[in-house]
């Protein structure tokens, strides 16, 4: 697995629509950047296995950093598939929608729920958001939120970017009433 | 309670570059403080100093403590920078006073262990301005393989009425760095150019 680099961001806020967040409201994203394992191979109909020999490390190097850039215990969690633009779309989706990735951010995170994702085929910087829910009840409404990122110079053409985030609590302020009371 | 609306820490450790190999991988981070201008709404302030007095020496310590944190202590980082991004209703003027004073320049020099002059970079923007953070070496600032920028980019700020005040540090060179340095480079004069 070629690794170029690894990106993390934490956001800290005190304070959200005016009034102090006590304590603040912390997120936080690991990304990596890799080669893609199969740039260069024109079309391949079987991605086992790739994702064989790629997802499970990329799982096992990702969920304890994220862990340890948050801190704190993951209440909601989220992950990503960036592919540059030599790439498929699927071949993001091969490393992140197995559970081999997903099972070692699940079990860091004492989670019990899927794991929302975005995947897209960009061009370096640019932007995505990687949604969240709650790692054990997808349901509840608070925990719903995404997190902006972006890496200047990934995914080059035949990179992957590969991410997962996570948040300490739901929104800053989360004031609406739960699903149960509209059923 | 920090004076910051949010503060964004960001982490880089670069391992490979061109498939070749960054070894030891270089780590590289910045810290930015959203805050609101403290001159919104007062017109055009001549004396900017009282305020950035009081406003400096806490964003430089709370900067500097998430570098610190951010790449293993003050004794990894080997290069600094700092910078302003200003929300549009306010000047660039109230960035520097900011960041251009002895009350977050010496505070962020001392607490990283510098000697060096703070490299910087300033900008007037919207929500969502990338700016690249240069920095370079923290106690040789002519060390030429340190000179590199850190990207910089808060999604929602600053808002018109706020200041981005960061702080960036690398704990080594750019990846494979090999364009000399001043020991190394030949005497060059424009006259000896003029026929290129």
């Amino acid at each position: 697995m070629n690794i170029r680099k690894i990106v993390s961001f934490t956001d800290d806020t005190h304070a959200e629509g005016g009034r102090p967040v006590t304590p603040p409201a912390r997120t936080a994203v690991v990304l990596a950047v890799l080669e893609n394992p199969w740039a260069g191979q024109g079309f391949v109909t079987d991605l086992a296995p790739g994702i064989e020999e790629f997802a499970s490390p990329l799982g096992e190097l990702l969920a304890p950093r994220v862990a340890e850039a948050l801190g704190r215990p993951i209440e909601a969690y989220g992950k990503a598939a960036v592919v540059g633009l030599s790439g498929e779309v699927e071949h993001g989706s091969a490393l992140i929608h197995t559970l081999k990735f997903g099972d070692h951010f699940r079990k860091a995170a004492e989670a019990t729920t899927l794991l929302p994702a975005v995947e897209k085929r960009a061009c370096a910087g640019t932007v995505f958001d990687i949604p969240l829910k709650h790692v054990t009840d997808a349901t509840i409404r608070s925990h719903h939120q995404s997190i902006e990122v972006r890496v200047a110079d990934a995914p080059g053409p035949d990179e992957i970017v590969i991410g997962l985030a996570a948040a300490a609590q739901g929104r800053p302020q989360a004031r609406l009433a739960p699903l149960s009371s509209e059923r | 309670m920090s004076a910051a609306r949010k503060v964004l820490t960001t982490t880089e450790t670069l391992l490979r570059e061109r498939g070749r190999p960054v070894e030891p991988p270089v780590h590289r981070a910045s810290a930015a403080a959203v805050i609101r201008n403290p001159w919104a709404g007062s017109g055009h302030v001549d004396d900017l100093s009282a305020t950035a007095a009081q406003v400096a020496p806490g964003l430089a310590r709370e900067l500097a403590d998430r570098l610190a944190a951010s790449l293993g202590g003050t004794a990894q980082i080997a290069a600094f920078g700092k910078a302003a991004i200003v929300g549009l209703g306010g000047e660039i003027e109230h960035g520097a006073a900011l960041i251009h004073t002895p009350y977050f320049g010496n505070v962020l020099r001392e607490l990283v262990g510098g000697s060096s002059i703070i490299v910087f970079a300033d900008e007037r923007g919207p929500a969502g301005t990338t700016l690249a953070v240069p920095v370079w070496h923290k106690t040789a600032a002519a060390t030429r393989s340190h000179y590199q920028s850190v990207p910089v980019r808060v999604p929602d700020a600053p808002r018109d009425d706020e200041i981005v005040v960061i702080a960036a540090a690398a704990t080594g060179p750019r990846p494979h760095p090999r364009i000399g340095d001043r020991t190394t480079d030949p005497a060059v004069r424009l006259a000896d150019l003029e026929t290129r």
